[in-house]
């Protein structure tokens, strides 16, 4: 079997017991921080990555499923941090302490990716699973639905 | 107040940088600050600007996503006239001779330090206007600064910052330096965006938990459950067999107020290795003195305490005979549980302790506290603990404790390397400093025009001062401080306090004893408008204006105000759909007046908020954008608080553990509106982290007993464990 992971179009060989969790992975052996530590049990979505485009919670996931596939944390969403969904979180000024944010965007870009016109109570759905603390919720979604338009004009 | 220049071997090792610039510090007289836990009175806090103009402004106080590290730069960089591009904030180390008292807690960063970094960006201001004119020969009153130059009126030439930087500071600083009028802030008063969101929506904002130096290993951490326990015996010889495993570490408990628990910790070359072995060592507890704790018995038996004559505090006028003439009487009783702080980054730090040097990178609120607890631990002078204060991601009163620091100073002894610690999500939920569980009887008489002529008040909740002292068993006099400064005019008045002694640690939670302060006074004069068939707002009115106290006018008139403003806002009296209500409060702490109307909506167990309207006079605005946030935030947690948080302890140890038990406000229960107006008016700046919470929980329940006639006076309302 492969060991190799492309984290952020960079390949990697994974080199520690494969049930380590993405999370500690990406934190402890290559020093990408920017995906957080909130739970270790996938409640609140602060640990958020993509793999192969879609949101996984990295707290729960083995290091070796992500093996031979595509990951994304925060550090790579995009190449100069304008990811619309970047600049709508810098527009609506949504963080405050900002630690759970890097997990809220990660979810909120898959989000977008699957369904690029939600409504309301779809990003509520969507987003459920992400806890903020510090009650950054209207904020969120009101940059959530300021991307999703500025996507939708981009396209058109 | 006096403002000091920093010596140029000062200016050079805070800097870093080349010689040519001016940094300059600032002196509270002692005595000045308010830092309740804090030994040292000698604030300061500086300016840099380099030859190149760049300008570095230092934030003394601790972030935790309050943004105090954008509001009080701000405040220094407009009164520098500095453009806000060319400012790069750094957050200070734990240095309070050089930075002024760095507790950041109480909401007391803005009381405190606002003037005085006006001034210290002021003083700058002045030193650069001075040079230019000296470069120029002009008379100073021909020079102005603006948006990082100095100009002269008749010459009509200009300097830029980084071209005087180096003559402005060899000149004495000013004595007293002018500060704007409002109609010439640049920043103070905008909602100006927070100085490194940029860095937040890429994953570079680096946390505690983020640090990372060399040579560094990670641990994970199991407590004594039990509050008082030890660790009897343990055997970690499987553990200590496991790869990258470095070594299992026994933990005592520091009795200090800020000391360690005691446990068990695993230290290993990464979190993960360390959460797996720290499973797998075997650990038999002695439970201590305290396993008999029992939350809801507890409750039970502190609301049979209330119910019947306490412990006499205050007291004045008859009460008995204004309840013997009184047209309206009632009581109620207003439980709370304990609640955890549960910051989205847990307790974590990294340490090096060496023979000679001890560095420490925290997420924390309270530097000092550090070097304090430290010290005492290692046997070594505060000022030699070096603290970095690293952002917090949140904290809520937590993080103004230090035990995780002094844990990490333990595992870095043990190992003679640098240990990382962070604590798993349920060590922080089980083994945390709690927000103290509380009851309050009260009794109310109401004559027969509407006033309230009689108050009875009795609290019982195990106090944060038995966290420094165990033997205090007994709310103490200052802290039913806001209970006998009465915020209404009511005549005759008592006040007792019940025996609540503590079986955990109890500590300071956003807001502190308002949250429940606040709840009492705003159900009970919920239910007193009620039972004498008036209206709530007018029956608040009529007790505040019934209070003649000149020593209140203040007090009274500002909460009027907000309370005027929320109900205006919020369309008091407006008609509504069925099964919805509106209900009020008003609240003063912390040195900032909040009033709330919130709109709720019940269909059966389902408690839906439309809106919320808060209005908030914190006296002058600093950052528009900021303080509305901190609404919002108090929002979120207030309705938190209100439905679900609860720690619940049996046998002495929590029973909570993770966010499914222990469950926070998610999106789709936030109030889609949460308007926020700031009363206007010429008060001084005030703190905004705190004030904000205490008023949701009452103006929710007021607004559910209007929508359904039922009457919650126990939060949560849908507590986990009942």
């Amino acid at each position: 079997m492969s060991d190799k992971i492309i984290i952020n179009g960079k390949e990697q060989t994974v080199d520690v017991d494969g049930n380590m969790p993405l999370l500690w992975y990406l934190r402890d052996e290559l020093n990408l921080t920017g995906t957080k530590f909130g739970c270790g049990m996938a409640l609140c979505g602060a640990c958020t990555v993509h793999i192969n485009g879609e949101a996984v919670r990295s707290c729960v996931t083995p290091v070796n499923q992500a093996v031979g596939k595509q990951v994304t944390t925060i550090e790579g969403l995009s190449d100069s941090g304008d990811h619309p969904l970047q600049r709508a979180w810098i527009e609506h000024k949504v963080p405050q302490c900002g630690y759970c944010q890097a997990g809220q965007i990660m979810n909120a870009a898959s989000l977008l990716a699957q369904n690029p016109t939600p409504t309301q109570e779809e990003i509520e759905q969507g987003m459920q699973g992400n806890i903020c603390r510090c009650g950054t919720y209207n904020r969120i979604k009101n940059a959530i639905a300021s991307a999703a338009v500025q996507m939708q004009e981009v396209k058109s | 107040m006096s403002v000091f220049k920093l010596s140029r071997r000062d200016f050079l090792r805070v800097s870093g940088t080349a010689a040519g610039g001016v940094a300059l510090g600032v002196m509270l007289p002692a005595g000045n600050a308010t830092a309740g836990h804090s030994e040292h009175f000698e604030p300061n806090a500086f300016v840099l600007i380099d030859s190149e103009g760049n300008t570095t402004i230092h934030c003394g106080r601790c972030e935790m996503g309050q943004g105090i590290s954008t509001a009080l730069p701000a405040a220094v960089a407009d009164e520098l006239e500095a453009d806000w591009s060319r400012v790069t904030v750094l957050q200070a180390d734990g240095d309070s001779d050089k930075y002024g008292p760095q507790a950041t807690g109480g909401s007391r960063s803005i009381n405190t330090m606002y003037v005085p970094m006006r001034e210290a960006g002021a003083s700058a201001r002045m030193m650069l206007v001075t040079a230019a004119a000296k470069i120029w020969q002009a008379e100073v009153d021909d020079c102005y600064a603006e948006n990082h130059f100095v100009y002269n009126r008749k010459l009509k030439a200009r300097l830029s910052y980084g071209e005087l930087a180096a003559i402005a500071a060899e000149l004495p600083v000013p004595e007293k330096p002018a500060l704007k009028t409002k109609d010439q802030y640049r920043y103070i008063g905008k909602p100006l965006p927070r100085h490194d969101l940029g860095k937040v929506v890429v994953g570079e904002r680096t946390y505690g938990i983020d640090t990372r130096i060399p040579g560094m290993k990670f641990a994970a951490i199991k407590h004594v459950p039990v509050y008082g326990g030890s660790v009897k015996s343990f055997d970690a010889s499987e553990a200590e067999a496991m790869k990258g495993v470095e070594k299992v570490v026994n933990i005592p408990r520091f009795q200090a107020p800020y000391g360690s628990l005691g446990g068990i910790a695993v230290v290993a070359n990464n979190t993960w290795t360390a959460q797996q072995a720290l499973a797998k060592v075997k650990i038999e507890w002695d439970r201590g003195p305290h396993g008999g704790y029992n939350t809801n018995a507890y409750k039970a038996a502190m609301v049979e305490q209330v119910e019947k004559p306490a412990k006499p505090v205050f007291k004045r006028g008859d009460l008995k005979a204004a309840f013997d003439a009184a047209k309206v009487t009632h009581s109620a009783t207003y439980v709370q549980g304990h609640l955890s702080h549960s910051p989205m980054e847990p307790m974590v730090s990294l340490v090096s302790v060496t023979e000679d040097a001890c560095e420490v990178w925290a997420s924390t609120q309270d530097p000092e506290g550090i070097q304090r607890t430290l010290g005492a631990y290692l046997g070594r002078a505060p000022k030699d603990i070096l603290v970095h204060v690293m952002i917090s991601g949140g904290a809520f009163g937590r993080k103004f404790k230090c035990d995780y620091v002094q844990e990490a100073a333990a595992l870095s002894q043990a190992v003679g390397a640098p240990v990382q610690l962070a604590w798993s999500r349920e060590e922080d939920t089980k083994t945390g400093y709690y927000h103290s569980t509380s009851v309050q009887h009260l009794e109310g008489a109401v004559d027969s025009e509407g006033n309230v002529t009689g108050w009875l008040h009795r609290s019982a909740f195990p106090t944060i001062a038995s966290t420094f002292d165990p033997s205090i068993e007994w709310p103490r006099e200052q802290e039913l401080g806001a209970v006998i400064n009465h915020p209404y005019g009511i005549r005759n008045l008592e006040v007792e306090s019940g025996h609540a002694p503590a079986h955990t640690r109890i500590g300071w939670y956003r807001a502190v004893r308002a949250l429940f302060e606040g709840f009492a006074f705003n159900s009970f004069t919920d239910e007193l408008a009620y039972q004498s068939g008036m209206d709530s707002l007018e029956f608040f009115r009529k007790l505040y204006h019934n209070n003649k106290d000149p020593d209140q006018a203040e007090q009274v008139e500002r909460s009027l105000a907000v309370l005027e403003l929320a109900a205006e806002k919020g369309g008091w009296g407006k008609e509504l759909p069925q099964n919805q209500g509106l209900g009020i409060a008003v609240h003063y702490s912390f040195e900032s007046y909040l009033a709330m109307v919130v709109q709720v909506e019940v269909i059966g167990d389902d408690i839906k908020v439309h809106r919320v309207d808060c209005a908030v006079d914190c006296g002058e605005v600093l950052n528009t954008d900021g303080a509305t946030a901190q609404m919002e935030g108090a929002v979120v947690m207030g309705m938190s608080l209100a439905l679900y948080t609860e720690i619940s302890f049996r046998d002495g140890e929590v029973v909570n553990s993770n966010f499914h038990d222990y469950p926070v406000l998610r999106t789709s229960e936030v109030p889609p509106i949460i308007n926020v107006h700031f009363a206007e008016n010429d008060y001084k700046a005030t703190g905004l982290g705190e004030p904000g919470v205490p008023t949701f929980a009452p103006a929710l329940t007021n607004a559910i007993f209007a929508a359904t006639g039922k009457r919650y006076r126990s939060l949560p309302i849908k507590p986990v464990y009942s």
